[in-house]
């Protein structure tokens, strides 16, 4: 372990050690579990400690809130797209055929959807998935949507760097 | 993230070679082309197996499943936020149109996933959709069209259209036309039709075919023959009276009218002026008959001022006045 290493777990660990009650008790008033509270708590410093940094940070609670914050706004997405997946599944009499191995493939690949099309904007990404889910041509989505064929072409451009951006970092 | 990164510019061609190839008819010495660039460099490789990466996930989950979802989570999430803008919520509910708006976004969900198509004041659009369907868009109007493998909905929420259903000959099985509105749902019986939304209702109006429609409160359904109109009230439906209008002149670019109070034709022009058209009380019960063009108000306003006994003042382009002819 690298001196920098080292210096880094010190750090996480006094973090730790001074403010994780605090921070439990900030998640406990955002989430309605307790467990939950538990577990994202647990997820900010092991985010601090995969960092190749030092934290150093000078208001260490401020610091350690909005790291908490944005795990707070993915546990939300991930649980609204849990129950729709679900309320979705229910709503399909096919479904029954689907085995549990490929439900859960088919969940974990929508929430990488889901990730990838988050930060689109409505008409990038309504262009996008007319592309992907419906095979539909540049054309013919610049026909449906009633624009141009050069907006349609910018818009899935844009909706290609978005995802390539959440897989390969931008 | 742990991969190795690439340059952005290199990243931005392979898209733009993405977006030729696999979203559009690439002609072949497009292709040729593309094959020189991916094989000139090894990056320009990899930013391209990665781009083709991207597509990967949709093609591994039933699309009805990916839009189901996606739409499901749509209103769960927008169900959030608006629980935390409660009192804005309240706020609207308050206006009426707002209000009205809100009840179509809630029992809407795939409004957010497919874009709307919207016309400026004095604008006209039309709009083709995949199974054959026009439609038309009358001035400061909105709509949104979703077609699912069951079903194909249109929302109007704002302004006025005018739908000539398609056929649907691509689907194995022909598909129920829905358009929905703020105040109810109704079911197009292989048609041409217009629908305008007012304050308090929908007026439907058909030309060809037929109209079945149900109020959002669950009141008697109702069908709408040819040459008829109706309001879509929220509880009801009762006849229409067009007061001598025709109900789709407008797709030709006119007001088309016979025996019209001068009144009403004001207000008609009027929503294709941005501003605002006042009118003398004197003046607006005098009868007219004709053609009035919609693109060019100005015209059909100085038009009026030859053959009727009135006078139009502008106090700003924006703000018309009408009122009886001046005796000097």
């Amino acid at each position: 372990m690298s001196a920098a290493e080292l210096a880094l777990q010190q750090e996480v660990h006094d973090l730790y050690s001074d403010h994780h009650g605090w921070l439990c008790g900030w998640l406990r008033r955002r989430l309605s579990s307790s467990f939950d509270a538990a577990d994202l708590a647990q997820d900010v410093f092991m985010r601090l400690l995969a960092r190749q940094r030092p934290v150093e940070a000078r208001e260490p609670r401020a610091f350690l809130s909005t790291i908490a914050h944005g795990l707070v706004v993915e546990h939300w997405r991930r649980r609204e797209l849990e129950q729709a997946w679900l309320e979705t599944l229910a709503a399909m009499p096919q479904a029954q055929e689907i085995s549990p191995e490929s439900r859960l493939i088919f969940l974990e690949t929508l929430l990488e959807i889901d990730r990838m099309l988050d930060a689109l904007k409505p008409p990038v990404r309504t262009a996008f998935l007319l592309a992907q889910l419906d095979g539909l041509t540049c054309p013919q989505i610049a026909l449906r949507l009633g624009v141009s064929l050069a907006t349609v072409e910018r818009y899935i451009a844009r909706a290609l760097r978005g995802c390539y951006a959440v897989r390969f970092g931008p | 993230m742990n991969v190795h990164a690439l340059p952005q510019d290199v990243v931005d061609t392979a898209i733009a070679w993405a977006v030729r190839l696999d979203y559009n008819d690439a002609a072949e010495d497009v292709r040729a082309a593309f094959s020189r660039w991916l094989q000139s460099d090894p990056s320009h490789a990899l930013a391209w197996q990665r781009v083709e990466s991207l597509r990967q996930p949709f093609a591994a989950v039933p699309p009805q499943i990916v839009r189901g979802t996606l739409e499901a989570a749509d209103v769960l999430r927008e169900r959030r936020t608006e629980g935390r803008r409660g009192a804005l919520k309240l706020l609207s509910a308050a206006g009426l149109s707002l209000g009205a708006g809100w009840i179509a976004r809630e029992h809407a969900p795939w409004q957010r996933l497919l874009a709307d198509v919207s016309t400026a004041t004095g604008e006209q659009k039309t709009l083709r959709l995949a199974d054959g369907t026009v439609i038309l868009l009358n001035t400061d109007s909105a709509v949104s069209a979703d077609m699912t493998s069951e079903r194909r909905v249109v929302a109007v929420r704002r302004g006025e259209v005018l739908i000539t259903t398609g056929k649907d000959a691509q689907s194995p099985l022909k598909r129920p036309f829905w358009v929905e509105t703020p105040y109810g749902r109704m079911q197009a019986l292989g048609t041409r039709f217009t629908v305008r939304l007012a304050e308090d209702g929908a007026r439907v109006s058909v030309q060809e075919g037929a109209v079945e429609l149900h109020p959002a409160a669950g009141g008697a359904s109702h069908v709408v023959s040819p040459d008829e109109s109706r309001w879509l009230r929220h509880d009801r439906t009762e006849p229409a009276d067009l007061r001598g209008f025709e109900a789709d002149g407008w797709s030709d670019g006119v007001i088309a009218g016979k025996n019209i109070r001068l009144g009403d034709l004001l207000d008609e022009l009027a929503r294709y002026r941005t501003g605002r058209i006042e009118y003398d009380r004197r003046v607006a019960d005098l009868r007219l008959s004709g053609l009035f063009h919609v693109r060019n108000t100005d015209q059909a306003l100085q038009f009026l001022v030859q053959t009727q006994p009135i006078s139009v003042r502008m106090r700003t382009r924006f703000w018309v006045l009408v009122g009886p002819e001046e005796k000097d």
